[in-house]
């Protein structure tokens, strides 16, 4: 009995071997030189020389580290509660028995699939002072008395449609859909017609042009390129995080729904009384994914970055302050400093992590 | 059957026989031209030494690389240093300076600017390859529609902006000149007035100089000569240019090759970089890149062959037959080919001319250790005033304080 547990011990750890060596190597031997070099002052080139904690100290008093934590700490902030919020909403929406909903369902998934790269760069276009981004704000403000006129009419024509079938008696929602198609084409006719006798018309020369990346200038206490970076980095990652709740929300049982509408509870009842709760488990390991890719993003701040792109110190967080200072441009590496920030970036992740669970969502359901 | 066997002993034998000189550089457009040169002039030379010598370009960032390469110990025997990180390189104590290798006539026929840009502490660590030097380009169409005279290196800052500033509103809708927030373009303008990175304490220190020259270039847009560059959807002076949006351009001989692509038919020329009024100078950057060799190198002797063929006369007039570079022999200024007529031959000829005399105060893009930590101290001050976020003597007085932080006060 002993000597089959042995055997059994043996057979995992073989089976384990490859990926512990994996890890020993490129991630053990990795951390113990880095917390090494944390502790000297290191060129690349000179022989390491012994510091002791001097770069902790030195790195909480270079202001461009505190502005990189500070960068980190409110993007992880923002991104992860809206991150979180439209993973969950999209993943509900999707999880509707609707014809063709697979199609959806891929294409909500495609700007996961793409490169973080080949995204930046579209998004580089697309922030431009003449990009994309601009023009349909442009485009929006200039046809704003149309569309005003359009959505005025529709409330105006479903409001008198509804009351008009209450006062036959019969029953008719706000919302009918019936009710809303007629009204639908009955505004957009107005609209069209009152465009062409010219009572509304778009108002002319509206040139929307926001600099977005070549900036300093901020919004709500951060820099507005961090903004943008901010933007991209919602729109890449719900994808990925929808995804995972697709495969909570599959896992509800049906009878609980059903138990509750046969209580009469309504379908808000319903999402916030058993889809949240019982999803719990899945949203701790959305927000941890969620943290951890969000304190180590680097991809999208150095190529966001880059020539004639959005200034350092706007954008700089802590993954990036890290790489800049072991590959600074045109001068000397300080991989001490360096090292110093990486090993703070990642205990921050870890005390970050453990907050979360300690005072946040955790992973234990209903 | 024999016969396959002694020919592979022979092929052995040629192989161990033959010593490999391993050379790195930029990737890209680089390759056909380093891959040019070796097949058709180094290695044909090199062959009864038994040398061959074989280009391992990297693509993607190549400082990066190399640096990681000497600090790793595997780096190639010869390979490109970039002027902008050749002091931090020549620091690291990785690069072999040259002085015994070379005679000092053999040095001495280089131009001097590029052999100072290269020299560290007293002591040679790399030959310049190619260089270059900013000019002012002009669109002659947009000048003629304007009837404004074409910009002559007679001009002052004054005179040039009172040229483009009437193109400007002549044209409405093109720019004078498109001002990017860039000290590498910028600088050019503040060497002129006699101002120095750097000064003999090793310190910098913005004066009344540099900010006569700052409140001038920032000033540009304002006074209605030049338009932002990033207004018009660009982000350096030559795209302003090709693009037909900006009616001059401060650029290097590289703007020849893309104005080629993007605008085949433009007819314009090229002049020196407007003069300080009041210093009646101007100035201008070296751009240029060297062959260094490697100090844990195991065949220094071929490798330094390899580097006196690749910089050889012969090797730079294949390269400037072919209008890929300019050269960085002195005795190549007389070159026929800088004497042909046309626009481009204008370009080459201006830009070359840029390093020497004519040029002014011409200065080497190094600053001293710093890189681009001092760089974008003067960027921002420079980006932070065209877009209107600070006035002159705020901006200066931030950025003042940043150098006395970085380089001591």
């Amino acid at each position: 009995m002993r000597l089959g547990r042995l055997i059994e011990a043996t057979n995992a750890f073989l089976f384990l071997l490859p990926f512990l060596l994996f890890l020993a190597v490129f991630v053990g031997y990795g951390v113990v030189r880095t917390v090494y070099f944390s502790l000297t002052d290191y060129n690349l080139f000179d022989p390491p020389k012994w510091v002791g904690f001097q770069n902790y100290v030195r790195l909480f008093r270079e202001p461009d580290f505190i502005r990189a934590l500070q960068h980190s700490l409110a993007f992880t902030l923002v991104v992860t509660v809206v991150q979180t919020l439209f993973s969950l909403l999209l993943a509900t929406v999707l999880n509707q028995r609707i014809r063709g909903i697979t199609f959806f369902r891929t294409v909500y998934y495609l700007p996961s699939v793409l490169s973080s790269a080949a995204i930046t760069l579209i998004f580089l276009w697309l922030y431009q002072k003449t990009g994309f981004l601009n023009f349909a704000v442009s485009w929006v403000l200039t046809y704003l008395p149309l569309l005003l006129t359009f959505v005025g009419l529709f409330v105006v024509v479903q409001a008198v449609q509804v009351v008009f079938e209450r006062s036959r008696g019969l029953p008719a929602k706000p919302f009918d859909l019936a009710l809303a198609t007629a009204s639908l084409l009955l505004a957009a006719a107005g609209t069209f017609a009152l465009d062409l006798f010219g009572v509304v018309n778009p108002r002319e020369g509206v040139q929307f042009k926001f600099i977005w990346l070549n900036t300093r200038q901020e919004w709500a206490g951060l820099p507005i390129p961090l903004w943008a970076i901010v933007l991209q980095n919602i729109y890449t990652t719900i994808p990925t995080l929808m995804l995972i709740y697709l495969a909570g929300l599959q896992d509800i049982p049906k009878s609980l729904y059903e138990a509750a509408s046969l209580d009469g509870a309504d379908d808000w009842q319903q999402f916030t009384r058993i889809t949240v709760p019982m999803l719990r488990p899945v949203t701790f390991l959305v927000i941890t994914l969620g943290l951890i890719g969000t304190l180590q993003v680097f991809d999208q701040v150095a190529l966001i970055s880059g020539p004639g792109g959005a200034p350092l110190e706007s954008t700089v967080t802590l993954a990036y302050y890290v790489y800049n200072n072991v590959f600074p441009s045109g001068a000397t590496p300080k991989v001490g400093l360096a090292s110093a920030a990486a090993i703070t970036l990642s205990v921050l992740t870890l005390v970050v992590v453990l907050l979360q669970r300690r005072f946040g969502v955790s992973e234990r359901g209903y | 059957m024999k016969k396959v066997v002694v020919l592979l002993f022979a092929l052995a034998g040629m192989v161990l026989a033959q010593t490999t000189v391993r050379l790195s550089g930029f990737g890209g457009d680089n390759v056909p031209v380093v891959n040019g040169l070796l097949n058709e002039i180094v290695n044909p030379k090199l062959a009864k030494d038994g040398i061959k010598a074989v280009y391992e370009p990297v693509e993607g960032d190549y400082t990066k690389a190399i640096l990681n390469a000497l600090s790793a110990g595997t780096a190639p025997d010869l390979f490109y240093v970039d002027i902008f990180w050749a002091e931090s390189a020549f620091a690291s104590g990785r690069v072999e300076p040259l002085d015994s290798y070379f005679t000092k006539q053999e040095l001495s026929a280089f131009l001097p600017n590029l052999m100072q840009a290269f020299t560290y502490k007293g002591k040679v660590y790399g030959i310049p390859k190619d260089f270059n030097t900013l000019a002012l380009q002009y669109n002659k169409d947009l000048f003629d529609e304007a009837k404004v005279a074409y910009p002559n290196q007679a001009d002052t800052w004054e005179s040039f902006e009172a040229k483009i500033k009437a193109v400007q509103e002549k044209l409405g809708d093109v720019a004078g000149f498109c001002v990017v927030p860039d000290f590498a373009r910028f600088g050019a303008f503040a060497y002129g007035t006699g101002w120095r990175p750097f000064d003999s304490q090793g310190k910098t220190v913005l004066d009344a100089n540099f900010k006569r020259a700052f409140e001038w270039y920032t000033g540009l847009a304002k006074r209605g000569a030049a338009k932002p560059a990033q207004d018009l959807g660009e982000g350096w002076t030559g795209g302003c240019l090709g693009g037909e949006k900006a009616a001059t351009a401060l650029e290097g001989a590289w703007i020849g090759g893309f104005l080629r692509d993007k605008a085949p038919n433009m007819r314009f020329g090229t002049t020196f970089v407007p003069l300080d009024p009041q210093s009646k100078k101007r100035g201008n950057f070296t751009f240029t890149v060297s062959w260094s060799l490697y100090t844990g190198s195991k065949n220094k002797s071929a490798a330094v062959k390899v580097l006196k063929a690749i910089t050889s006369p012969e090797a730079q007039q294949w390269v400037l037959e072919r209008g890929l570079a300019l050269p960085s022999r002195s005795a190549l200024a007389n070159n026929p080919i800088f004497q042909r007529s046309g626009k481009d031959a204008e370009l080459n000829r201006t830009v070359f001319l840029g390093s020497t005399a004519l040029g002014g105060a011409v200065l080497p893009y190094k600053f001293a250790a710093y890189g681009g930590d001092w760089l974008t101290i003067i960027n921002e001050a420079l980006s932070a005033v065209i877009t209107g976020q600070k006035n002159v003597d705020q901006a200066l007085a931030d950025a003042q304080a940043r150098f006395d932080k970085l380089t001591g006060k």
